[in-house]
């Protein structure tokens, strides 16, 4: 496989944002123990604290329709889907998955569907029975969006954690011990891209761990993967590789390519929205050429960020994640512009910054 | 079942069974039963054998494991066995003291 970016769709998907009359950008964080936090991104503000009832100990992932007018989130330690009018505040619609005979977890994997005809969510299921856990197949779940109820579900296999949907939403891909990918009319699996057996001639399986959904502003999927190169010395330091992959919604096209030694980690990575960039953090934030597949700058941060996303122009990066500030970083010079503390100092914890668009 | 007194969770739970007529229902366990099976370091020294890359500051990372169950041996899990470990304590850079220790509960 080869990095190949469309830059005409990553183009397309990033004008189709940033022409939108008069709408302002705003991010949505998860915060301990049952809120979502929404901030004006202009204003580097809070605009609105949501409250959602029975969400503890935090919610995890938040995916928001095009409209920027309700957000749907993994609540309940994941057990149960919340759907939030983001105007009133108003938790309009809830759905617990679990029942007294089998628990469901949710974890990493939810999405939308671009027209928002759909809810994906990808659920571990587990019988309880009376002295015994049975553990049973792993599933997507597609929800109607309005009541939450289950339309139809499917088996995938184990261990997936992000689910996306593709850009004409006839697709779902499943990033697990592979890229799965899913036609979401009949529920099959109609291709399998290699992750953990990525160019397994020249390198040990590579070490992916994607637990944050941060691809609304590029269409692009990209994690940090780790790996080290099988014909070189186990004790060169240069052996030990960091790389990115890259999944695009719209092409359907993956690619996963070797970027530099491994000197540090990278926890979450995200691409801009013309995909020439991607942005890795952790407790550093590093900015790479995604043309040339090289790294290009990289800033010490003052505290560890799990989650970091690109606004709709493609000028600002924003972290967030761990504790309790989303901060602000300018994409080319990666210097500091500002920062949004979460009220009362409560921890976004391992939950996803999402950012949308709405026109007041 | 008279003469012989349950030993321990599992015993206690079949002689429940049997007075409810339940007892085909009860079964060996015979897989690992828990929301994680990783052992691997990850709060003590980093993969390069140091420290400079685990989370920074360590209460950064308590909620990023406690959560999805990523290390229950160091951090509790909120996520089956103990959800309320963290109430009140959202800002775990000043509550981080208030965390406690947990314990099993008594089972047989």
């Amino acid at each position: 496989m080869t990095l190949k970016p469309v830059l005409s769709l990553g183009l397309a998907a990033a004008l189709l944002l940033s022409t939108t009359a008069s709408a302002a950008d705003y991010l949505i964080a998860p915060v301990r123990p049952n809120k979502l936090v929404v901030v004006d991104a202009a204003a580097m503000a809070v605009d609105k604290v949501i409250e959602m009832e029975e969400a503890g100990p935090a919610p995890f992932v938040p995916v928001v329709d095009a409209a920027g007018r309700y957000a749907y989130v993994n609540i309940n330690q994941t057990e149960s889907i919340a759907k939030v009018d983001l105007l009133s505040g108003e938790t309009v619609a809830r759905r617990d998955l679990s029942d007294a005979q089998t628990q469901v977890k949710t974890l990493f994997g939810l999405d939308l569907a671009p027209d928002g005809s759909l809810l994906a969510v990808y659920e571990s299921p587990t019988a309880l029975h009376l002295t015994h856990y049975e553990v049973l197949p792993t599933r997507i779940s597609l929800l109607d969006p309005n009541t939450l109820e289950t339309v139809r579900s499917f088996e995938v296999p184990r261990q997936i954690t992000v689910i996306m949907f593709s850009a004409d939403g006839s697709k779902i891909y499943g990033l697990g011990r592979a890229m799965h990918v899913f036609d979401v009319a009949t529920g099959t699996q109609i291709d399998e891209m290699p992750t953990q057996a990525w160019q397994t001639e020249r390198y040990y399986p590579s070490d992916i761990l994607d637990a944050w959904s941060q691809f609304e502003t590029s269409g692009m999927l990209v994690t940090p993967f780790y790996t080290a190169r099988s014909d070189m010395s186990l004790d060169a330091p240069e052996t030990y590789r960091t790389g990115i992959l890259t999944m695009d919604r719209a092409s359907g096209e993956m690619t996963m390519r070797d970027v530099r030694a491994l000197d540090v980690f990278y926890f979450s990575m995200a691409a801009s929205p013309d995909h020439t960039r991607a942005y890795g953090a952790y407790n550093v934030l590093e900015s790479f050429d995604l043309v040339s597949g090289t790294p290009i700058k990289r800033v010490e941060l003052p505290h560890s960020y799990y989650s970091v996303n690109v606004a709709p122009d493609g000028k600002t990066v924003w972290l967030g994640g761990a504790l309790a500030d989303l901060a602000a970083y300018d994409a080319e010079t990666l210097e500091k512009k500002g920062q949004v503390d979460m009220p009362g100092g409560a921890s976004m914890s391992l939950g996803s910054i999402r950012m949308f668009q709405r026109s007041d | 079942m008279k003469h012989l007194t349950p030993a321990n969770s599992k015993a206690k739970a079949l002689a429940e069974a049997q007075a409810e007529g339940r007892q085909e229902e009860v079964v060996a366990m015979n897989s690992l039963v828990g929301c994680t099976t990783s052992f691997d370091p990850g709060w003590e020294v980093d993969a390069f054998g140091a420290v400079s890359n685990l989370c920074q500051p360590m209460e950064a990372d308590l909620y990023g494991c406690a959560d999805p169950c990523w290390w229950p041996a160091q951090v509790a899990d909120t996520l089956n066995t103990y959800p309320n470990w963290s109430d009140g304590a959202d800002n775990v850079s000043e509550d981080w003291r208030n965390l406690q220790s947990v314990f099993p509960d008594p089972k047989g």
